[in-house]
């Protein structure tokens, strides 16, 4: 064999990443690649939306190009980018952590996988046919009389729906049949148990959304009459139907992050993890309860009147479990030895922000408050700051603790850091003058808006664009790291998880050994220092 | 130790509430809220400060504790060591689930009950209706006939809005009544509520509805009991100075108002502009020059012919650049002849 041909078989060839590969790490990084270049996208796209609101008056675009790009940044963002980014974690990582050698359903998820660049060249496609422009909420009438694109969008939201519940029913079955000999739900990291509680959420809630688009589908191609108001249809029916599926989905792009916050606290703070049972419980809390809150998005709507009360109580206990979660970092944090890496900088950059959103979420659950912000950019402030200062925080974080598994090397600190500030004074620029704009009057989707909210639309815009140039430093540090970074070694952050006791990146199958749980994940501050927990399987 | 920490979180606690308190009792927020016109956006803008001072508490808990962590736990270089054991204190978590579930329930009871206030039904109120259509609101106050395309109300007196669509979903707010509504096509809806302040407000649509939504606005005047009746007296022409002020100085009755009052009370403003008139809508094409321009569109349409047929069949020729479908299509079953004739002749002279 000649030399060349034993380093192509033993470093496998970068070109898989482009095939039909069944390696649920070779998925995972698909994933991950692919969904953040869709970020990318919605990222321009709101970089259009916030140039164009820069000032009053219409300067950039008219009114129908900026429906069509406030609509499919929503849904590239949603859709493309944070649901599927988490699955992308979710199949690199579960595996690995809960000790197994793989996916429990490998064409499945490779077929999972393969269902998002179409589904996202679809959506993007519908630009030069006439994109959707009623809004990630695809409200009817509206919708069903859109252009074409709309059915486009339709069809692309579908297939990223079905993707999504195939992933699902994959990380379900893995960590139920798959854990590691000796690894009982209680040893389970909070990732993998956040992981969990999304895939519930999903396997409940968005079939609803997939059979709701059909309707909107086929009232548009074949003239059923589900939401045609002079026949009967009724526009409130979509509405539960979407927010049956779309409230939960603001769960489903949280959770996981959340998970992440739990994985690095510990790590970065030489201290167990404070209350794992009430993490883990608060996963299932929300995922619960998160599916009785739909109808607080309809508070302004013509809903039963009498029905609005009960959602409001769900909506407010829901914030029950999120401060035990939130008090329990504080806790995990409190008197440990904190390192400040980037990815502990994104954890608690996480918290700062994900807070705000949260108390704001108080407020629109509150019905005569939610009364004058509902539809305001108060909202669109509180949403960002929920999915980009809570979501995307969580995203990054975990890149950057994960980057030295996944690629065999070091990013670079200094880099990582720069990101962090810019992406962290950028949220706030952006976000919190939204919510004084709201609160004064200004209603989202406009694309223009009265002279008086111009301060805070430039100071956001401003903020926007902090938040674009902030990517150029991450996308710099991957791409150059990957190829030049220092050797990571298998652990370098001295982690108990499982993923950490195997080599950098992993091989094939896992492990060199069948892994046996022998120490609890988060057995950190014991002395002498924490050991992995791993122990070649009996008669191995 | 102990009794220090003791101590501690007693002077915090109480150094937190007063923060707290001063926050939703003390502090300005006019800054935040517009003008505050109603009876519903006092009892609105109380529970706002309220749950704005509770926020103040928890962000300052968390947030403080946040940073002082960061600032008192750093590792030291060269610091190796682990950090304590702790897995969890089951008191200090029985605390940090009660008091945030004590804390909704307040807010949640309180916001009911400020729910039930605002909506209560008054006795004898004037009715308006309220219709939505892309991409204008128009009123109509059922007990005097009266239309108009901007919204009067006499102060203190309590108004029964019933609130419609003719099309899509649209969202009526008047942000200085804190509060909004859907109009939602195939239902009337009602809304409640005083106004409460003499002036001019805003009244913006608040759901995407189409092209045109950013431009669905329009005024609410609210104005003393004499001045709104003197204004229904007149049939509703006492619109805006800007549209007296063009008006061509007819009398004013309904049938034959000037075609200013006319472009005003069918909405066309919030879509086109004509610089005579003081429209600026911006959805769609501008109608400056149309008496000139309008005779070149359509082979064998002089100018008159032209813009009768693009008000009562917008769709039979769409201007290049614009979609058809988005102006209303039923101008012909609302404007009657005479409003028609009155609207051509001035939009030909233009």
């Amino acid at each position: 064999m000649t030399v060349e041909a034993q380093i192509a078989q033993e470093k496998p060839n970068w070109r898989r990443y482009f095939t039909w590969n069944t390696d649920h790490k070779v998925i995972g990084v698909q994933y991950m690649v692919t969904t953040f270049f869709f970020f990318l996208i919605g990222g321009a796209l709101a970089m259009l939306i916030r140039s164009e609101l820069a000032q009053p008056g219409t300067d950039i675009l008219n009114g129908v190009q900026y429906n069509r790009f406030l609509t499919n940044h929503g849904s590239v963002m949603i859709f493309l980018w944070i649901i599927p980014i988490w699955a992308g974690m979710g199949n690199y990582f579960i595996p690995l952590m809960i000790g197994a050698r793989d996916m429990a359903f490998p064409k499945l998820n490779a077929l999972s996988f393969w269902l998002i660049p179409p589904a996202g060249l679809i959506m993007l496609a519908s630009f030069f046919v006439g994109a959707a422009e009623s809004g990630w909420t695809a409200y009817v009438p509206l919708s069903v009389a859109a252009p074409f694109g709309q059915t486009l969008w339709a069809v692309s939201v579908i297939l990223l729906g079905t993707s999504s519940i195939m992933g699902s029913i994959n990380f379900v079955t893995t960590v139920l049949t798959m854990r590691a000999e000796g690894m009982g739900f209680w040893d389970l990291p909070l990732f993998v148990w956040s992981m969990l509680a999304t895939a519930l959420m999903v396997l409940v809630a968005t079939p609803m959304l997939t059979a709701g688009l059909v309707l909107i589908a086929m009232d548009r191609l074949v003239g059923t009459l589900f939401f045609n108001v002079p026949a009967g249809g009724d526009p409130i029916f979509w509405q539960n139907v979407f927010w049956f599926y779309s409230h939960p989905a603001v769960y489903i792009m949280i959770l996981p992050g959340m998970g992440i916050i739990s994985e690095i606290f510990p790590v970065f703070s030489r201290k167990p993890i404070f209350g794992y049972k009430a993490i883990a419980f608060s996963s299932l809390a929300i995922s619960i309860l998160g599916l009785t809150v739909w109808a607080h998005h309809m508070f302004a709507s013509g809903m039963n009147p009498a029905l609005r009360v009960p959602y409001m109580i769900t909506s407010m206990i829901i914030a029950v479990p999120t401060g035990v979660k939130i008090f329990s970092w504080l806790g995990t944090i409190w008197d440990g030895k904190l390192s400040f890496t980037t990815p502990m900088l994104f954890a608690l950059g996480f918290i700062s922000m994900f807070l705000i959103g949260g108390i704001t979420g108080i407020f629109l659950a509150s019905i005569p408050v939610d009364l004058h912000v509902h539809d305001s950019y108060f909202v669109v402030a509180h949403l960002h700051f929920v999915l980009f200062g809570g979501a995307v925080s969580a995203v990054y974080a975990g890149l950057y603790y994960w980057y030295p598994k996944v690629t065999g090397r070091m990013y670079n600190e200094k880099l990582g850091k720069t990101h962090f500030w810019l992406n962290f004074l950028g949220t706030n620029l952006t976000y919190l003058p939204m919510f004084v704009a709201g609160l004064l009057g200004m209603p989202r989707r406009v694309v223009d808006y009265a002279p008086e909210f111009a301060s805070y639309n430039m100071l956001a815009t401003i903020g926007a664009f902090l938040l674009g140039i902030s990517t150029l430093p991450f996308l710099y540090n991957a791409i150059v790291s990957w190829v030049r970074g220092p050797k990571a070694g298998s652990n370098p952050w001295r982690a108990l998880t499982l993923e950490w006791q195997t080599s950098s990146p992993p091989p094939e199958h896992n492990f060199e050994d069948t892994p046996v749980m022998t120490r609890w994940p988060y057995d950190y501050g014991e002395s002498p220092l924490a050991e992995p927990g791993v122990a070649p399987a009996a008669g191995d | 130790m102990k009794e220090r920490t003791i101590f501690t979180v007693i002077i915090l606690s109480l150094v937190l509430i007063t923060v707290g308190y001063l926050v939703a009792t003390q502090v300005d927020f006019s800054w935040l809220l517009p003008a505050q016109a109603s009876s519903r956006a006092v009892l609105v803008d109380r529970l706002f400060r309220v749950m704005m001072g509770i926020a103040a508490v928890i962000f300052l808990i968390v947030e403080g504790a946040l940073v002082y962590a960061v600032l008192r736990f750093r590792r030291k270089p060269g610091d190796d060591r682990e950090g304590l054991p702790v897995h969890g204190n089951n008191t200090l978590e029985i605390v940090w689930t009660l008091i945030p579930a004590v804390i909704v329930a307040v807010i949640g009871i309180y916001s009911y009950r400020v729910l039930t206030d605002v909506e209560r039904k008054p006795s004898d109120p004037l009715v308006v209706r309220v219709i939505g259509q892309q991409f204008a609101w128009s009123f109509e106050y059922p007990d005097s006939g009266v239309k108009s395309s901007v919204l009067h109300l006499p102060v203190d007196h309590p108004v029964q809005f019933q609130i419609e669509s003719r099309d899509v979903i649209h969202s009526f707010w008047v942000p200085a009544f804190r509060v909004k509504h859907d109009a939602t096509p195939g239902q009337i809806d009602e809304l409640v509520l005083t106004p409460t302040e003499i002036g001019t407000f805003p009244v913006r649509c608040a759901e995407l509805c189409g092209v045109g939504h950013a431009a669905m606005t329009t005024e609410v005047k609210v104005e003393s009991q004499e001045d709104f009746q003197a204004w229904i007296d007149s049939g509703g022409t006492l619109v805006s100075s800007a549209t007296t002020a063009a008006g061509s100085g007819t009398d004013n009755s309904a049938a034959t108002a000037s075609a200013p009052e006319l472009l005003v009370q069918f909405g066309c403003g919030a879509c086109h502009s004509l610089s005579a008139a003081s429209l600026a809508g911006i959805v769609g094409p501008a109608l400056d020059g149309i008496g000139t321009w309008g005779a070149d569109r359509v082979e064998g349409q002089d100018a008159q012919t032209y813009i009768r047929n693009s008000i009562v069949e917008p769709n039979a020729y769409v201007e290049k650049g614009y979609a058809p479908g988005v102006m209303p299509q039923d101008f012909s079953t609302r404007i009657s002849q005479e409003q028609l004739d009155v609207l051509v002749s001035y939009l030909a002279s233009q």
